[in-house]
């Protein structure tokens, strides 16, 4: 699960609810009769079901009002341009509908999809193998395409992206007397800046207080997830150890601190409240940060670790189709549109997503600086587990990092539980 | 009217039933009929949304299901008690966090359920004084935390207590440095050991109950926790204010005053003349008490994912079944704490019905 927030979330529907105004439905349009040809049916999947005169039931996680304008904007305008019905539901807990829907046998045609959830989905067979029937396939970053593949089957069109990125407060950098050439673009001078940065009630970094932020630290100094071979865990790998205790000694020090340890629901709101100088979240927090808007700040890509290995966390979701629908047909014709160049530079405007193409994305971090800093870490962005089960034993992780910052658990101790615990997920 | 009586006595005692048969005369048996067809209505009710989803519930409690095809799909295979093993007997985190949050959930119900009985009891007697101007604005007032969304009172205590929230700058003001009450996972009885030198768990409490240390278990509920059982105490105590209420409304004027004259103290009257009267309301209260702080789980929803010292067998069972899609051991977890609740409840009335005999 995408661990957005919530309140950040909301902020950034209501800040850019505005934004959708501007935009003109004639290029939409256009767009939409442009992608409404019929793909061919690629691979063992065959596309079937009428694609006109239908009616497709499109499921979304909005993020907000602006969000959800988008989304019903383009889907209308390409069931005008194909003569179908689209109904776009924006259930308040997604999961928890698409769980009811494929329970009761009528789950929406087509639903966002966190790239963490596809095998659970994928072995159930709930999800149609459409992804590599849809328009330039290759034209997709190809670590997001990897992210949606479960056994060796591409099974769904990435929708948008977020990397971790190092967010600075540029008052706070200018009054401690710091300069372009001190952005930290190493462990070494994030741990100079953020000494630099702390005084009194505000702190140099705060990180959220789940593997969802410290595993960014661990893939820096040549740590990872998953073994080189891919077929087990390797948390409790030397390097992921010295990791936490890098962060750990430097939280002791007093100059990093975990959000739980400031008391903030994420790190964007310590930093958005003035209590911290840096942070290390993914692009939502330019939403999060509409709420603060006296803070004046920038985001630099994370630094490299000590052997000068870069590292981020990557988050994404993708369109899932159903296999149960009966109009595979019609529902990849309007994902193809969906996920059409036109749209996803419009959804990266309306509300702040990253386009899944590179040259999409380079084209928009171009337009928006503030963007380059998030796009810049995708070639080497560590993604999720994807496990079936992980949620429960990240959740015994992060529940213990507070403690591990507090010195009453070290991190080697946490991450051989860890260790166990996923592992105990790869038994039959 | 008559119909429905004559059927329902029918029905409730064999006796009269047999009796009925023996001599059925055409007219009762249409009785009987239509008494059935008047109820059917809610029985079908209680059939389709009680019996069914619980009977549903107890076969997915045995099986692997994912939650995302049908219950009865070929992919859902019978596991038999493979769910209850993992959350009781087999080591790992099923069991560490079954027995993390019945831990939990122990401390609130021994600290919430006394708390709460004592609290509605004095509230009652309060607000049932004759002398009191204003019963009405109190009784509202008293009441008002039962009838308010427990989500959005939970919102409200959360702000309260957060680090720099407003009880910690109360607490700020008399020089104490008020704890991070929301994360805190230190235990209360640890963190007053630990101020009075005892800071390792000694050797003998490494012995693991479910998955959890004996030290762990006697820790005490957590500064998180602490904050869910003052707002339960707070919200719930209005409700069986109104049970004491109604109650002290029946106990006649002219027994106290009887008392009165026969030269009892206040306190003699409160505790020979009145309890004794509300008895059967003390131990209504105690059982409903009991039964629900079991089932705590809006508070555990909002604040539990930051914090495993605030999540409750009743939460954990939706955790694992919708982040998880676990839905045969969520099941399972829901059938434990159902289990439990039957037996601390018949274990409680038989300790409060011996104790009638007295």
């Amino acid at each position: 699960m995408r661990k957005r927030n919530r309140i950040g979330v909301l902020a950034l529907g209501v800040s850019l609810a505005t934004a959708v105004v501007g935009l003109s439905s004639g290029a939409i349009a256009s767009a939409a009769t442009g992608g409404a040809r019929q793909p061919a049916a690629v691979g063992s999947v065959r596309l079937t079901g009428a694609t006109k005169g239908v009616t497709l039931n499109v499921m979304i996680a909005t993020s907000g009002a602006a969000e959800t304008a988008a989304v019903k904007k383009e889907t209308s305008a390409w069931a005008a341009a194909t003569g179908n019905t689209v109904n776009v539901e924006t259930p308040a807990n997604q999961t928890e509908s698409l769980d009811e829907g494929f329970a009761g046998g009528s789950p929406p045609d087509i639903f966002y999809l966190s790239a963490n959830q596809i095998e659970t989905f994928a072995k159930q067979g709930d999800l149609l193998p459409y992804a590599s029937s849809i328009d330039k396939p290759s034209a997709f970053y190809s670590t997001l395409v990897k992210a949606d593949t479960y056994n060796h089957t591409w099974y769904c069109v990435p929708k948008d992206f977020s990397n971790l990125a190092l967010e600075i407060n540029t008052t706070m950098w200018k009054a401690a007397g710091l300069t372009n050439a001190d952005i930290p673009t190493t462990w070494a001078k994030l741990v100079y800046a953020a000494q630099k940065l702390t005084s009194g009630k505000v702190v140099g970094l705060d990180v959220g207080n789940t593997i969802d932020r410290l595993g960014a630290f661990m893939a820096e100094n040549g740590g990872s997830y998953m073994n080189k071979a891919g077929t087990g865990f390797a948390f409790n790998s030397p390097q992921n150890v010295a990791a936490l205790n890098w962060f750990v000694k430097y939280d002791k020090a007093g100059i990093f601190k975990l959000n739980s340890q400031q008391g903030a629901g994420w790190a964007g709101q310590a930093f958005g409240e003035g209590e911290a100088a840096m942070a290390t979240e993914g692009n939502w927090i330019i939403g999060g940060m509409a709420s603060y808007p006296k803070i004046k700040w920038m985001a630099v890509p994370m630094p490299a670790g000590p052997t000068g290995i870069k590292g981020t966390l990557t988050f994404t979701d993708c369109w899932g189709i159903a296999a149960q629908t009966k109009y595979s047909k019609a529902a990849a014709n309007l994902v193809n549109y969906l996920s059409s160049p036109a749209v996803e530079t419009y959804n990266a405007k309306a509300f702040g997503p990253l386009p899944p193409r590179p040259a999409v994305a380079a084209a928009y971090a171009k337009a928006n600086p503030i963007m380059s800093a998030f796009v810049a870490g995708t070639p080497y962005a560590m993604p999720q587990v994807e496990t079936v089960g992980w949620s429960t034993v990240q959740g015994a992780f992060d529940g213990q990092v507070t403690n591990m910052a507090n010195g009453s658990v070290s991190p080697s101790t946490l991450l051989n539980q860890l260790q166990t615990n996923a592992q105990a997920l790869l038994a039959p | 009217m008559g119909t429905t009586l004559n059927g329902s006595a029918a029905v409730a005692s064999p006796a009269s039933r047999g009796r009925r048969r023996s001599k059925r005369s055409p007219l009762t048996r249409g009785q009987n009929l239509f008494g059935w067809i008047f109820v059917s209505p809610a029985l079908a009710v209680l059939v389709i949304f009680l019996v069914l989803p619980i009977i549903l519930a107890l076969y997915i409690s045995f099986t692997d299901w994912s939650g995302i095809t049908s219950p009865f799909s070929h992919l859902v295979h019978w596991v038999g008690f493979q769910n209850y093993r993992t959350i009781l007997t087999e080591p790992g985190l099923g069991q560490s966090n079954f027995g993390t949050a019945v831990r939990n959930n122990f401390y609130y119900v021994i600290t919430v359920v006394p708390i709460q009985t004592a609290l509605s009891l004095w509230l009652a007697i309060l607000v049932n004084n004759k002398f009191l101007k204003g019963k009405g604005l109190f009784r509202t007032a008293f009441y008002f935390p039962s009838v308010t969304s427990s989500i959005a009172i939970t919102t409200v205590f959360i702000f309260l207590f957060s680090t720099t929230g407003v009880v910690n700058r109360i607490l700020g003001f008399f020089g104490i440095n008020g704890p991070n009450w929301l994360y805190d996972q230190n235990g209360v009885i640890t963190t007053i050991l630990a101020a009075l030198g005892v800071h390792n768990a000694p050797s003998w409490s490494n012995f693991q109950v479910l998955g959890v240390s004996l030290w762990g278990w006697l820790s005490g509920p957590s500064f998180g926790m602490c904050v869910i059982i003052i707002l339960a105490i707070w919200t719930t105590s209005g409700t069986f204010m109104l049970f004491f209420l109604a109650a002290l409304q029946n106990v006649s004027e002219e027994v106290e005053e009887a008392s009165e004259i026969d030269g009892a103290s206040p306190w003699q009257r409160f505790r020979h003349v009145t309890l004794p009267m509300l008895r059967p309301v003390v131990i209504l209260v105690a059982t409903l008490g009991f039964i629900g702080t079991w089932q705590v789980f809006d508070q555990s929803y909002l604040t539990g994912p930051n914090n495993p010292t605030m999540v409750t067998p009743a939460f954990l069972a939706y955790q694992v079944s919708f982040s998880d899609f676990a839905f045969g051991e969520g099941a399972a977890i829901a059938f434990i704490l159902f289990a439990f609740i039957v037996l601390l409840t018949l274990l409680q009335r038989k300790f409060v019905r011996e104790d009638l005999t007295k």
